[in-house]
């Protein structure tokens, strides 16, 4: 970029004063360094802010097709629902959360709103539902759900109804897992990631869960998958994005290529305002395929 | 053997409670006590010679029946007789009107009704109940010196008249008024009257290629007047007009032909026959109508017969029309089909017990269908592997097996082969294609000397002496099964621990210089399927398969979707190879399709049958070779001796495993064994459904492992299993199975289960799947090792996590939570944040100094 803010008048300076091996040595530096603090701040601002604003409109979306899906009765009930179609409405009173639970747990999948593992029931059905939500980046719907407490009430909305469960506890690595699940109950276990350490708040490494339960369960269909491919677990990562990354990365290049040869004829106000909604929309795009390659619950 | 069998079977009847079951039932239970008939009557002939009756021949017929009760549509019994007039001018065909241009033979026909003169009318047994398929063999419409019928001493005056039988004629008929007619009409079960006296005025079964080939039969005698055949009976399923069944009384009816006893001195009516006693009469010649079967309905005839009353088991969809509720399915092998058609009224029509419904599928389908709880139980035959969670038991049911069912003809019309043997190489060549099946497969690659078929195999020949040697497309192949089975895979063991064949079907020639189709060589075996792998299309002239070309060997071996298919094309010798060639006009296209029924006298095909299959319709089963020289057919003693090397699994829920090798070695063991168990889960299932699946094995084996034809009986074909002897083990395996099932006692493990969220799991409807173990535990993926616990029900056995079924009393102790994290997700926002700060940093700093130096 620096590059590219260089007046094209500055070059026929340049034979005046050569550059000296350090001064360019120098220059590179500086050069690579402000391309790396250009690219982990867009990263990290695109994950913690813009990441959030692309998650409640798509969210505001999801809520506008479940809320007509629901009405016309044509809401999925299981046990095999299109990837990204929205099944569940989930709210939580307590911090303040209301989401559209979509089905699948990969990263992509998440970057719409908290997912329902796909070879669990459906929440509300008898038998136990995961849902899992990403902890600080993308809008982070279940960043606060370790703040639960017993006898919380969770509201979720679904095909054959309303059902409220009740929180029994928040649960981390080493607690005993809650008691069998009574016959005909519902349970519902929330996952996602916690911080801990120094940067608690921006290193959500350890998978933190909420278990839920109510008395009396939905009716469950037959059929529900044995398994889920890895890239749906917990902390799951999509190794399949790579290829879609390499496109990314290249079509970025070729993009600051045509910005230089754009800087030859047109005046840089042209350029900036022509380029730049390009490149920003293609950084966002690429940050998109960077997130599935990333934990799941980040 | 039989008779103390079919004894045991009727006292058992007769003590079988069967509550509810249907006054047929009932009225069937009296009935078994005669179940072999046995009768003897003394036959006379007399012709009038100068107006003095002289007798010329008398004898004492003996016939006997194998069975007569609880038959089912297509059950073939066993009739013969002694003492009859042996049989001149032999035909090769005794069906239909195939049979007729013979002398002295015996008819045996099918009638509704019994010969009872105290019953109505309408029960009772005449001419016009017995079942012909064409109206040669009911009307005759003759010159009147040739109307025999007409001199019959044992008629009345009305029979004798020149028009008799149905009077008026009906118009349809055309009869010439001059002419002696005599029209035997046939009365349809509803009552409706047949006239019969032209192809277009039978019943509709007896339209020119009906569905079912004729069953009566004019059947020869020996030398010595003795004779015996396999006659088909048929139900009202197959014949409606005929229309027997549990309801509807009916006989079989055997008149040895004896010639007409005449009243006058008509010279045809005397005749004593063309045709040398034995001889055959392959050219079709004309016969003396006296002593032919085309009169058997006149007097003479009629009062020589010996009927037979024979009562019908209930149909195969008795259980869906008088029991309304909902079945229960139990999915898979069809090696059991035999005894569930006996089985399934014995519940259904019992309203203490659920309605058992047997449902054929390959076993592999049918055990997933039990994994995913779409049905209760699977019936299968070998150890499947699970894809679900919850663990499976297996209850032996029934001890069964494959055969090789075979309809081979003697050459010269000398009857039926009855002695088939058969090695592993001579299957491992029909099943690899190895056969060319015509001239037209001569150019095939790698195989253009093979013999035509196998009876042109100096191998099969060796084994089977004295058979024809004309090539057949049929004969190259065995009629097999097109989807999955267990009994493929015993079948391609058998074949696969064979030294011979093997080496055969890896490429290397047999002593006779056969080698095996390239396509198939060295197919791994055993297989549960058997692949079409040759895709070579024959070369030909013809404008038929030009315009159809396909592979050849395919349409040869033509497998099929089920063991009873099969079993019907050997009964009917009506191969599958689709090679015909037919178009309806000369206009149409060509078209190919199966090939024509094989003409009685030189029929030779092999099928892939179930034992169970093979009994009912008295279909012939080779002996396969075990050690060398040996051939063990598929007897109870060749089955009881496979499973006395059958070993039982260790965890003692699992099938036995019945080594191929080991049966072989047993020399006495018939390799076609096979045990059908009853796969269940036992664990997950709903309460209902498991006490259904432990109540069918419980009743299955021990009721139903009764012989009999019956209700709840176990037929032909099936070896009981008791609780002691070689299928003791057998039944203990199936009563402990029973119990765990009904207490779903199984303990959950498979590898991929580490932990869980502490959800116990459930089924959730009648037949739903289990929610539970797959779903959480996957919450935590990385693989940990399983944790050890003490399950909650306390029998002490170590298991991994163990969902329990019921929430216990007090607290379980439930394991810890997995620790599942991701030091990537842990630090990557820090880290990408240093990264913005430090660069930003450094290019600040970077470029205030370089600013600096270049202002300076």
């Amino acid at each position: 970029m620096t590059a590219v803010a260089q007046r094209p008048t500055t070059r026929p300076s340049a034979p005046t004063a050569p550059p000296t091996a350090a001064r360019q040595g120098l220059d590179v530096v500086s050069t690579t360094a402000t391309m790396l603090a250009l690219v982990a701040t867009w990263a990290a601002v695109q994950m913690l802010f813009l990441g959030g604003l692309s998650q409640q409109r798509e969210q505001s979306a999801l809520y506008d097709q479940f809320r007509g899906e629901l009405a016309a009765a044509t809401a999925p009930m299981g046990p095999v629902t299109p990837l990204g179609d929205p099944v569940a409405l989930l709210s939580i009173a307590h911090i303040g959360l209301e989401q559209v639970v979509i089905e699948g747990t990969a990263s992509s999948d998440l970057l719409d709103g908290p997912g329902h593992l796909r070879n669990t029931v459906l929440p509300g059905q008898v038998g136990t539902a995961v849902v899992m939500g990403r902890a600080k980046t993308y809008g982070a719907p279940f960043g606060q759900i370790a703040d639960l407490r017993p006898t919380d009430t969770i509201r979720v909305v679904t095909a054959q109804g309303p059902k409220q469960f009740s929180v029994i506890g928040v649960r981390r690595a080493g607690d005993p897992l809650p008691q069998p699940r009574p016959e005909g109950a519902a349970r519902l276990v929330l996952v996602s990631a916690e911080g801990s350490g120094r940067f608690a708040d921006l290193s959500p490494g350890e998978v933190v869960y909420v278990d839920a339960q109510a008395r009396k369960g939905f009716p469950t269909p037959a059929g529900l998958p044995t398994a889920v491919p890895d890239s749906e677990h917990p902390m799951g990562t999509e190794q399949g994005a790579l290829p879609l990354l390499a496109l990314c990365l290249g079509l970025l290049l070729a993009m600051t290529l045509a910005v230089m040869a754009a800087r030859q004829r047109w005046s840089a106000a042209t350029v900036w305002v022509i380029t730049t909604p390009v490149v920003i929309a293609l950084a966002w795009q690429t940050t998109d395929v960077v997130m599935r390659l990333l934990p799941n619950l980040l | 053997m039989r008779l103390v069998r079919v004894a045991a079977a009727a006292s058992l009847v007769a003590g079988l409670a069967l509550a509810g079951a249907t006054t047929a039932q009932g009225a069937l239970a009296p009935a078994d006590d005669a179940a072999a008939y046995t009768q003897t009557k003394h036959l006379t002939r007399s012709i009038t010679v100068d107006g003095q009756e002289v007798e010329v021949d008398a004898r004492d017929v003996t016939v006997t029946a194998s069975r007569t009760t609880d038959l089912r549509g297509r059950e073939r019994i066993d009739i013969a007789w002694t003492g009859a007039h042996p049989t001149g001018g032999r035909a090769a065909s005794p069906f239909g009107e195939q049979g007729l241009a013979q002398e002295y033979p015996v008819v045996i026909l099918q009638c509704r009704g019994t010969d009872d003169p105290a019953l109505p009318l309408e029960q009772q047994l005449r001419p016009e109940t017995c079942w012909t398929s064409t109206r040669m063999q009911r009307s005759q419409s003759v010159e009147e010196s040739s109307a025999v019928w007409r001199s019959d001493r044992h008629a009345n005056d009305y029979e004798r008249a020149q028009k008799s039988g149905l009077v008026p004629l009906p118009p349809e008929c055309g009869d010439t008024e001059t002419f002696s007619t005599r029209t035997t009409a046939f009365v349809a079960a509803n009552g409706t009257v047949y006239p019969s006296c032209t192809a277009e005025t039978m019943a509709p079964e007896a339209a020119v290629g009906a569905a079912f080939p004729p069953a009566e039969m004019a059947a020869f005698s020996d030398l010595a007047g003795a004779g015996s055949v396999k006659f088909e009976v048929r139900s009202a399923v197959e014949n409606e007009s005929l229309g027997c069944s549990d309801k509807v009384a009916c006989s079989i009816v055997v008149i040895p032909i004896e010639g007409i006893s005449c009243i006058d001195d008509n010279q045809a009516c005397s005749a004593g026959g063309q045709f040398e006693p034995g001889a055959s009469n392959f050219a079709n010649q004309g016969v003396d109508a006296a002593v032919s079967p085309l009169l058997w309905w006149s007097a003479s005839n009629w009062r020589n017969r010996f009927s037979i009353p024979i009562t019908f088991g209930l149909a195969p969809d008795a259980c869906d029309v008088l029991d309304p509720r909902a079945p229960t399915g139990f999915y898979g092998s069809e090696l059991l089909a035999q005894a569930a058609l006996q089985w399934s009224p014995a519940y259904c029509l019992n309203k203490k017990r659920f309605k058992f419904q047997h449902n054929k599928m390959s076993d592999e389908a049918g055990f997933n269908l039990m994994e995913t709880g779409g049905g209760a139980a699977a019936l299968v035959s070998g150890l499947h592997e699970p894809k679900g969670t919850d663990p499976v038991a297996y209850a032996p049911v029934a001890v069964t097996g494959f055969s090789v069912g075979y309809i081979i003809d003697r050459p010269d019309n000398a009857g039926e082969f009855t002695d088939l043997r058969l090695n592993a190489r001579l299957l491992a060549k029909l099943m690899t294609q190895s056969y060319l099946g015509s001239e037209r497969a001569r150019t095939h690659e790698g195989m253009g000397a093979n013999p035509v078929s196998i009876n042109l195999d100096p191998e099969f020949q060796h084994l089977n002496p004295g058979l024809d040697a004309i090539g057949r497309e049929a004969a190259a192949t065995v009629l097999s099964l097109s989807e999955s089975s267990d009994v493929i895979t015993t079948l391609t063991s058998y074949i696969a621990q064979d030294e011979d064949a093997m080496a055969f079907v890896n490429g290397k020639r047999d002593p006779w210089g056969m080698s095996v189709n390239p396509s198939y060589e060295k197919i791994k075996l055993p297989t549960a399927e058997w692949p079409l792998l040759d895709d070579f299309v024959a070369p030909s002239e013809q404008e038929c398969y030009l315009q159809n070309p396909s592979p050849y060997f395919t349409q040869v071996a033509a497998p099929v979707s089920s063991l009873r298919k099969i079993a019907e094309a050997v009964l009917d010798a009506w191969p599958n190879v689709q090679t015909k060639c037919e178009r309806s006009l000369a206009t149409d296209p060509w078209k190919i399709g199966r090939i024509d029924r094989q003409g009685v006298g030189t029929r030779m095909m092999l099928g892939l049958v179930s034992v169970g299959d093979a009994r009912r319709f008295g279909l012939r089963e080779a002996e396969l070779a075990t050690r060398r020289g040996t051939f063990v057919g598929p007897t109870d003693g060749g089955m009881a001796a496979a499973l006395r090397v059958a070993e039982p699994s260790k965890s003692g829920d699992e099938p036995f495993a019945l080594d191929m090798a080991d049966v072989i070695k047993a020399e006495n063991a018939y390799p076609g064994t096979m045990v059908v168990y009853a796969a269940a889960r036992t664990h997950g299932m709903s309460k209902a459904d498991a006490e259904k699946v432990s109540s069918f094995v419980k009743l299955a084996t021990t009721e139903g492992q009764r012989f009999g034809y019956g209700n709840g009986d176990l037929p032909e074909g099936f070896l009981p299993l008791k609780a002691a002897g070689s299928t003791g083990p057998l039944f203990r395996q199936a009563q402990s199975v029973a119990t765990s099932i009904e207490k779903q006692d199984g303990t959950v493990d498979d590898g991929s289960d580490g932990t869980d969220t502490g959800d116990g799991t459930e089924t959730t409807g009648e037949t739903g799947p289990p929610t539970g173990p797959g779903s959480v535990t996957n919450v935590e993926p990385p693989e940990p090792e399983p944790v050890p616990t003490v399950d909650a029900e306390g029998t002490g056995k170590p298991t991994k996590v163990k969902p329990t079924k019921t929430p216990e009393p007090g607290p379980v102790a439930m394991p810890d939570t997995e620790p599942v994290s991701s030091a990537l997700a842990g630090e990557l926002l820090p880290v990408l944040l240093g990264i913005a700060v430090l660069g930003a940093l450094a290019t600040s700093l970077l470029r205030l100094g370089l600013n600096r130096r270049g202002l300076s």
